[in-house]
């Protein structure tokens, strides 16, 4: 390599370093291939784009899909061409459990486990030789933690109204019942007979019926964020169950003046001149008492208690789920508001904060459990060649003390079963069973119907269920969501469910 | 310092070559070539073994036919390289047979009817259309290591060479066919080809040309610009020239990967040349501006730019291909899914557009996993080392940059389109050597071998001297693989 001919210089050192580049330049791509094809493996080979999951969703039969009693919520059947297509149990787990269609996609669990239900989800790294197997594919059967019987009735309890039921075991985490209304009729997108006419029909419904309004419509919570704004208080410390404000029964007749904005509270003359603390305020739904306390908790503490139940963020779930919030952000104030009037608004649920059912569902469930919240899934076993893997409760946040869980608990047994709380809250009462709960009555502005909610639990002594119950434009919580949480939570108590 | 001197040892050696051909025929034995290439062949009965377990079940060879006859002409041509005794390098023939083979099966492996050719009355399928190429480059390949004596055709008419390959380009700008949105095929008659290709030898060629005379003058330092200083200033006009060619190519012919292989050899050329950094920073500079001007100016270099930053924003749309790419890479895995048995297909269909031109490596990648990849990568830095080699042992500079910029023009081209494959680079549309389908690719990157072989020749063995043979003669015979 040295110079053969003494009078030029030689190119030697230049052509070792040039090669010394291109194999770094190739140790790159080696190290590209090892990203692609070890650490973003598990997650691209899984995703509905991928050529094998969309070919296997073609010609493999894909798992069955179950709910908590062993019932078939989902199956294959063949169609005159011997091509198979899906059939489901009926309109009521549409929003859950979703569509496979080789010609519209799919949704639903049926697009969340879709390489699960469709056999190909191995762990490449922990399983590299099931591509090798004379059959890859092990299509896996999904137990949920659904009961079909409770699905069936929460719809049937929203009738022909549009909203949405979330019901969950509060010690485990286990959604019972997720109800969207109006839901539509999988079985009529997945049947190629009838598919085409049947999706075209569903895009072009205006009540959005494809929509999961359970985990991805985003609502104003009304009075039910109240129970979020309680936990803040007392989570922090600012306030105490016993907390008074002397200007609270003033302000009842002429509202509440935040930085030169007038709060007004709902109607409860009942009250009088005398000052109400947590259990009475909750019981009559005070207004004035929630945005004082808001105002002494402060922004930045009432988004942290939110966001440790989730708000904020998607929740970590089987599906997706929108965005729950407390305030738009980006102000100036702590915690993001625009200033006090926003955070005393937000405070009973009318400032700028947006909540998905299921989202309030888990802000009752964090009661129930004594203060903590447990993960909510659905998903609860999948069935494959080599046997059952089980998905048990896990543990999401410990929200506030069980002390402060019990004063609450008191506070929402007083608003359903209190003497004035009844008023407010007809019908969320299981007979012969302490119940605790909290209506709403969200406002939209304007001179339509308010939202109608109700979230709670029972018993209120040692909790197996809580639920949320929203109701579009049904009125005040009382008249539509209330009677509907009481008639399931009843029901619930009287099911014998594994 | 001497420009432009004749190199007076290749004609030495030209001469004697010449009297050694028309004399009796004196084989020179080649141990290390013959054993790689038993190798290669092994990998590739394999290779069709497995194919075929998994395409028809049974443990035979997939179309025995295609493959012997492709290992036969590799056969050929090591047998014509021994008869005519010279001492070329053993490696480049079966490195370029292992990539060929393996584009071989490939081809096989994907569906024939992805290109169609009438031939006479008979119509060909994709692996026999490569198979007739690959047969034709290890011809040329053999041919020219074993024909090209003197390097003086190439030397003293860069200038004519230059010309041909500006026609040629302006050919393609004038009478280019457009496909996928590109100007790149050019049709005269029956014949179609990708000028791109051949015209990065004449790069090659000319640049040695210009470089080895202009070596001395472009060392000096007389011009100044801030920190850096530079060459006079004429002799950097034709930097110039070629960066304004580079961007040329992209704007008319909107092939973003031969302008940036060109660049890209040019600038390695000319570092090799002067062995100065600044040169190649103001070159790179140059690269980037251009590049930026080019993203805010065309659409369609900026889809690629964005594709490149976010192909999952798109995943049914723009970034299509690159996305079904990667999950090929990831659907392979550590060891591949075996030949044959991955690239699941959609509705008959294979889910990566052109992957046998654009996507080969991916195929790969699903099918012979993250091993057969990196040795895939290997057989191509092997390669490249081989030329670089060549070029550091040849004897004089004409020589010596004619081979390292033949042996760099291949490894540059791997790397830009298994980075673009890799989502390391932006996607561009050029080949990969060897492996990808295409007559002008394979024509072209024979040639660039067949060239190495000549240079790498050490003339035909002398006659063994009475005084030194024995284990001295044995040890140099050796070292001169």
């Amino acid at each position: 390599m040295s110079s053969l001919t003494g009078a030029r210089r030689s190119l030697g050192g230049p052509i070792v370093r040039v090669a010394v580049a291109l194999s770094l330049a190739f140790a790159t791509l080696a190290i590209a291939v090892g990203y692609w094809g070890v650490v973003r493996a598990p997650e691209l080979t899984r995703s509905p784009y991928d050529a094998a999951v969309i070919a296997a969703s073609r010609s493999v039969p894909r798992g069955r899909i179950l709910d908590r009693t062993g019932k078939v919520l989902a199956r294959n059947k063949k169609d005159a061409n011997g091509e198979l297509y899906r059939v489901y149990a009926g309109p009521a787990i549409s929003p859950v459990v979703g569509y496979a269609s080789p010609r519209y996609g799919r949704a639903g669990l049926e697009r969340a486990y879709d390489a699960e239900l469709s056999g190909l989800a191995g762990d490449p790294l922990r399983d590299p030789f099931r591509k090798f197997g004379s059959d890859p594919y092990d299509p896996k059967d999904l137990t949920l933690s659904l009961s079909f019987d409770l699905q069936r009735a929460a719809a049937r309890a929203l009738g022909d109204q549009r909203g949405a039921v979330v019901m969950l075991d509060p010690r485990t985490g286990e959604i019972l019942a997720l109800v969207s209304n109006p839901s539509f009729d999988a079985n009529a997108v997945t049947d190629p007979t009838t598919a085409q006419k049947a999706f075209k029909a569903l895009l072009a419904d205006p009540s959005e019926p494809l929509l999961p309004r359970a985990t991805l419509g985003r609502y104003v919570p009304g009075s039910v964020f109240k129970i979020v704004t309680a936990i803040a208080g007392l989570g922090s410390g600012a306030v105490t169950p016993k907390t008074t404000y002397p200007e609270q029964p003033g302000a009842e007749k002429d509202g509440l003046v935040v930085d030169g904005y007038t709060i007004h509270d709902g109607h409860h003359p009942e009250t009088g001149s005398r000052a109400l603390g947590l259990v009475g305020a909750t019981e009559v739904s005070c207004n004035i008492w929630y945005s004082l306390t808001g105002l002494a908790t402060g922004g930045d503490a009432l988004t942290e208690y939110a966001r440790r139940m989730g708000f904020d963020a998607p929740l970590p779930f089987d599906l997706p789920t929108a965005v729950s919030q407390v305030t738009g952000g980006g102000g100036a104030a702590p915690g993001g508001f625009q200033d006090d009037v926003e955070l005393a608004n937000a405070a009973y649920g009318q400032g700028e904060t947006f909540v998905t059912p299921l989202q309030m569902a888990l802000v009752a469930a964090t009661i129930a459990d004594h203060g903590t919240l447990m993960k909510p899934h659905l998903v609860t076993a999948m069935t494959g060649d080599n046997g059952t893997r089980t998905l048990g409760p896990e543990r999401m946040a410990n929200v506030i003390s069980a002390a402060d869980a019990q004063a609450i608990t008191v506070a929402m047994q007083q608003a359903v079963e209190g003497k004035l709380g009844g008023q407010f809250t007809t019908g969320a009462k299981v007979p012969g069973v302490p119940t605790a709960g909290k209506s709403g009555t969200a406002e939209l502005g304007g001179t339509g119907e308010p939202h109608s909610w109700f979230i709670g639990f029972a018993p209120a002594d040692a909790p197996t269920i809580a639920i949320a119950v929203l109701v579009e434009k049904g009125g005040r919580g009382a008249e539509a969501a209330a009677p509907i949480a009481g008639d399931l939570m009843t029901r619930y108590l009287k099911m014998d469910l594994p | 310092m001497t420009v432009g001197t004749t190199p007076v040892r290749s004609v030495g050696s030209a001469q004697r070559g010449r009297a050694g051909s028309f004399g009796p025929i004196r084989p020179h034995w080649r141990w290390v070539e013959m054993r790689l290439l038993l190798i290669a062949a092994l990998a590739l009965v394999v290779g069709s073994i497995s194919l075929s377990g998994a395409l028809t079940g049974g443990l035979t060879l997939y179309d025995a036919q295609t493959l012997l006859t492709y290992l036969a002409a590799l056969a050929a041509g090591h047998v014509a390289l021994v008869l005519a005794g010279r001492r070329a390098d053993q490696i480049l023939l079966p490195v370029m047979g292992l990539l060929g083979g393996i584009s071989l099966l490939l081809m096989q492996r994907l569906p024939q009817d992805l290109v169609t050719q009438h031939w006479f009355d008979m119509s060909v399928g994709l692996a026999q259309v490569q198979l007739v190429w690959l047969v034709l480059g290890i011809t040329i390949t053999s041919i020219l290591g074993i024909v090209v004596r003197s390097d003086s055709w190439l030397r003293r008419y860069k200038y004519t060479w230059a010309a041909a390959g500006v026609g040629l380009l302006l050919l393609t700008f004038v009478l280019g066919a457009e496909v996928n949105g590109q100007r790149l095929t050019l049709q005269v008659g029956p014949f179609s080809g990708q000028p791109s290709e051949f015209l990065k030898v004449i790069l090659v060629v000319f640049l040695a040309g210009y470089l080895s005379e202009n070596r001395s003058l472009l060392m000096e330092q007389d011009t100044r610009l801030g920190p850096l200083r530079l060459p006079p200033f004429p002799y950097l006009a034709p930097m110039v020239v070629m960066w304004a060619i580079a961007l040329g190519i992209v704007v008319i012919q909107r092939d973003l990967g031969a302008a940036l292989l060109f660049f890209g050899v040019f600038l390695a050329m000319v570092y090799v040349a002067t062995g100065r950094v600044s040169l190649v920073v103001i070159g790179l500079v140059l690269f980037v501006l251009g590049s930026l001007l080019m993203a805010n100016l065309f659409d369609h270099v900026r889809q690629r730019i964005d594709v490149w930053l976010d192909p999952f924003a798109d995943p049914l749309g723009a970034g299509y291909q690159v996305v079904q790419g990667l999950h090929a890479f990831a659907r392979g895995g550590l060891f591949g899914t075996g030949l044959g048995a991955g690239l699941p297909t959609i509705g008959g269909r294979i889910p990566i557009p052109e992957v046998h031109t654009d996507f080969p490596l991916a195929a790969l990648g699903e099918e012979l996993g993250i091993i057969g990849i990196l040795a895939i990568l290997g057989l191509y830095l092997v390669l490249v080392e081989r030329g670089l080699r060549i070029g550091a042992a040849a004897a004089d500079d004409f020589r010596a940059l004619l081979a390292v910029g033949l042996a760099l023009v291949v490894g540059i081209q791997a790397f830009i389109i298994a980075a673009g494959n890799l989502k390391v680079l932006p996607l561009t549309g050029v080949t990969l050597p060897f492996i990808s389908y295409g007559g002008s690719s394979i024509l072209a990157n024979s040639i660039v071998v067949g060239l190495l072989l000549a240079l790498s020749d050490k003339g035909v063995e002398p006659p063994p001297r009475p005084s030194s043979g024995g284990r001295w003669q044995r040890l140099r015979q050796r070292d001169s693989i």
